[in-house]
């Protein structure tokens, strides 16, 4: 059965869109059919990692122009992935953007129900095994309409004050009102600030704590990572990379969670 | 009687008291329906229940928990009876079938009878 997860965070720059693409690619890597959604219309940027040519988008999906099928785009062959890996993309022109800006609710509402179809639909012609949303920060209407439609959210966080106050509150306004589970994940931590290693158990230990939730992982800041500026797909393109392998252990956390959804 | 002998008595009446609530059910959503439409004779000036209010997610937000997850469940599926939302809740059929009927009146939600059943759903177009 297919398992749709959300990336999701209070504040921008926590490293959604690497986190959600590299664990795409990870999960195509290992065999499964996974669809990646860029719902973040207000900052699209996995075309920029991507670099397909892109025949509809998503924003054709939600103004019904075309059909979910025709909105995918498969790259498997591109990184050699042994399950197929279907990025779905937002729009990146302004006009785009603000339209999407000016929507009302009935819109909105009708852009649930095309999220919760596409779906459906992908779920029942066995097309994806994982259906993974990149969303925007904080709350905004698509964001919530991606979590709606997800079986599990990985909130992803930084180690700063700003991020982890917001966090704690979108937790309990968010994801427990909506009833979804979430697992919570720390990434680009400085490691001079947080020594992992022997440190590492009593951190997670802490902040599963602090947001009373289940935790996935820590992810150190690699520098080498934030000056490829996006240009790389780590999962694929250096699976001996330390960040490559802290998604694999992500993975191998979130199957048991998976399970109970 | 043993204990082996009581067992097939205690499912048959468990099945027999399952289809008189059945039937329970059925005829209190044939006296809802009544009611509305008494109401529509009586108060013409009254507006309809259902006002096509979007049943957005900062609305799915804003509803008290108890019919959120009704109200999440419908949204999730194109229509359904209260039974079958009561499936996916996991809460009691008559207890669901109250919380639609609240979304109906509050104008989120429109049902429509099909046979001896009574759909409920978002009407997002």
């Amino acid at each position: 059965m297919t398992k749709t997860i959300a990336l999701h965070s209070y504040k921008g720059g926590t490293g959604k869109t690497s986190v959600s693409a590299n664990l795409a690619a990870l999960y195509a890597s290992r065999g499964h059919d996974v669809c990646l959604f860029d719902y973040d219309f207000r900052a699209p940027s996995l075309q920029v990692l991507f670099k397909t040519k892109i025949r509809n988008t998503l924003n054709d999906f939600l103004e019904e122009r075309c059909e979910i099928n025709d909105a995918l785009h498969d790259v498997s062959e591109k990184y050699q992935t042994k399950g197929h890996l279907y990025i779905g993309f937002a729009s990146s022109s302004t006009d785009s953007m603000r339209e999407m800006m000016a929507k009302d609710r009935k819109w909105e509402m009708k852009a649930l129900h095309r999220t919760l179809s596409a779906k459906n639909e992908l779920c029942n012609d066995g097309r994806a095994d994982f259906v993974i949303f990149d969303t925007s920060p904080g709350v905004s209407y698509s964001s919530i309409n991606a979590l709606a439609a997800s079986d599990f959210v990985i909130l992803v966080s930084k180690m700063d004050e700003f991020d982890m106050e917001g966090t704690k509150e979108i937790v309990r306004g968010i994801y427990q009102s909506l009833g979804r589970k979430t697992g919570l994940l720390l990434n680009r931590i400085p490691t001079e600030q947080f020594p992992l290693g022997a440190g590492q158990k009593e951190l997670e230990e802490y902040m599963s704590k602090l947001f009373n939730l289940p935790f996935l992982g820590i992810i150190p800041c690699y520098c080498d990572i934030q000056a490829s500026g996006g240009k790389y797909l780590f999962a694929v393109e250096q699976p001996k990379h330390p960040f490559s392998q802290a998604l694999s252990e992500v993975i191998d956390r979130m199957e048991k969670l998976l399970r109970t959804v | 009687m043993s204990k082996e002998d009581s067992s097939p008595e205690i499912v048959r009446l468990l099945q027999q008291l399952n289809k008189s609530i059945e039937f329970v059910n059925a005829k209190l959503d044939n006296l809802i329906d009544l009611q509305e439409s008494l109401t529509q004779i009586l108060s013409p000036s009254k507006k309809p229940s259902y006002e096509g209010l979007p049943l957005d997610v900062a609305t799915l937000l804003s509803l008290p928990d108890h019919l959120r997850k009704t109200a999440l469940a419908l949204t999730e599926v194109s229509e359904a009876t209260a039974t079958d939302i009561s499936m996916k809740t996991g809460r009691v059929r008559a207890a669901e079938s109250d919380y639609l009927n609240q979304l109906v009146t509050k104008g989120y939600v429109r049902k429509k009878r099909k046979g001896h059943d009574v759909y409920f759903f978002v009407e997002a177009k």
